[in-house]
């Protein structure tokens, strides 16, 4: 339907697919087939319970938790969204999934991740976005914080923390569990931190440490982020 | 396919009073397809902060993308935002259903099949849309326009039929509808079951659609004033109260910093 010719006009494509559907495609998609999640070999495939599981979502989180909170951690399955993982954290009783940003499969995920947050006494999620992303009628105040963070709904733990306001909100597979759970009346405790630096580095990783801290999940004191050989410097 | 689809609508609808159905007899329902900027949505946003319908509960599925977060409404202040939430108003027979998130393609017609079999004993249901201002091909023609199932234009003849009719719509004849989302395709599905089923919609364009949301429930305040009760006083004016995630609509205000 559009026409990325020079010169051309481009006609904006419809807003209703995620997925960029367009009216006159969405009559010949195909269902999809449902996703699994991808045990490791030996790894029992029923839901167990938990003391607390942890889901933690956002864009590079992959990285940022296999270096600071993943060392006592077994991998249980990997979850169909880029490199998402679960793993299960014996000694303290915890489950901790890490949710790569894919708002496209975060339906299907969260489907397959409800019955872990059944079976969990407690569930902390924790979202972490752009700051560019925060909306607020006084934006001039947070311009030089590294992080904002929010409870979401003020049930959290954390009671230091303000609640987000609307028109704020989150969106993803740590969404529909905190949804879920929430209509289930069920506890949990929602938090989001609006960062300003993606993929999180020593001091924007500061906050989400100390967050994770205070609600009893072990990790490290100090995020160094892998060395990389690529940079965007040239020479 | 039939097991699949009971087994996906047993799990989709969360209903605050723990039913397991919706009872929908004699309602008139509202949907709002996702469309071309927001309108239907924010159309339907106005309609339940207005009449401050009461939020009964949700629907979830892998069509929808997850959201959660503070109240959308003023008068409804404890609730949590969801993708896909159910109001209702008892003394209307309304149910007005708010999507907060874009479909996924892939899901979209599983999601659709359940959402007609859970609405298929309403009296009625009107689906609102929106399609792209350049598509109205003559600058005459009307801005609005609407397709009906025949048991709905028997039940609203006064409203709907030629010449004497009240609104003054366009007939939509065409095989798509740009820029309107699943709108087409969920009204086929609802004619199919044999419900009452309208699906109306304006030409607009996007930026601000704050005006054309307000113009969409004025018009369906034409159709069907009995149920909407949008009246204040005698002089047909209505007021509409604007809810609070309307705020920053179009981003923070720019920085100082950048001066």
């Amino acid at each position: 339907m559009s026409c990325p010719g020079f010169g051309e006009v481009r006609i904006p494509s419809s807003r209703a697919f995620w997925d960029d559907c367009e009216e006159d495609e969405f009559e010949s998609i195909e269902p999809a087939p449902k996703s699994q999640l991808k045990f490791m070999d030996g790894t029992d495939e029923t839901p167990f319970a938990s003391d607390l599981l942890v889901l933690l979502e956002g864009p590079f989180v992959t990285e940022f938790s296999r270096g600071a909170l993943l060392d006592d951690a077994k991998l249980i399955c990997e979850i169909p969204a880029k490199s998402s993982t679960l793993h299960w954290n014996a000694s303290k009783g915890q489950l901790i999934a890490t949710l790569e940003e894919d708002l496209t499969s975060s339906g299907e995920i969260t489907e397959l991740l409800i019955p872990y947050a059944q079976l969990a006494k407690r569930v902390l999620t924790i979202t972490i976005k752009p700051k560019v992303d925060y909306k607020s009628e006084e934006i001039d105040r947070y311009c030089e914080y590294v992080a904002i963070v929010h409870s979401i709904g003020g049930k959290g733990d954390d009671k230091t923390l303000s609640e987000l306001e609307a028109p704020n909100f989150i969106a993803g597979v740590a969404a529909g569990i905190a949804s879920w759970r929430n209509q289930m009346e069920l506890p949990v405790s929602s938090y989001v931190i609006y960062t300003d630096k993606l993929p999180l580095d020593v001091i924007a990783a500061q906050p989400v440490l100390k967050l994770l801290q205070k609600m009893g999940v072990p990790c490290i004191e100090r995020y160094l982020p892998p060395a990389k050989d690529s940079s965007y410097l040239y020479m | 396919m039939e097991q699949a689809a009971e087994y996906n609508f047993s799990k989709m609808l969360y209903l605050k009073n723990k039913a397991t159905k919706l009872d929908v007899a004699n309602y008139t329902v509202i949907i709002p397809s996702i469309c071309v900027g927001n309108a239907a949505q924010l159309a339907c946003d106005l309609l339940i902060a207005s009449k401050k319908l009461k939020r009964i509960g949700n629907l979830s599925h892998s069509a929808l993308i997850p959201v959660y977060g503070p109240s959308a409404y003023q008068h409804e202040p404890n609730e949590f935002v969801s993708s896909c939430e159910l109001y209702e108003s008892v003394e209307d027979k309304l149910l007005v259903i708010q999507f907060r998130t874009p479909l996924i393609a892939r899901h979209t017609k599983t999601f659709q099949i359940n959402l007609v079999e859970l609405l298929q004993a309403a009296r009625r249901v009107i689906i609102l849309s929106g399609s792209f201002g350049f598509e109205r091909r003559f600058i005459d023609d009307s801005p609005w326009a609407y397709r009906a199932s025949d048991n709905f234009k028997a039940a609203h003849a006064a409203q709907l039929d030629g010449k004497t009719s009240l609104v003054k719509w366009k007939e939509h004849t065409g095989e798509h509808i740009f820029g309107g989302g699943n709108a087409l395709q969920l009204f086929q599905a609802f004619k199919e079951k044999q419900v009452p089923v309208m699906l109306l919609f304006r030409y607009l364009l996007e930026g601000d659609n704050s005006t054309d949301a307000s113009l969409i429930v004025r018009e369906l305040n034409e159709l069907c004033e009995d149920f909407l009760q949008l009246h204040d006083g005698g002089d047909g004016s209505f007021k509409l109260t604007v809810p609070k995630s309307w705020n920053l609509l179009f981003g923070n205000e720019v920085t100082e910093l950048l001066f």
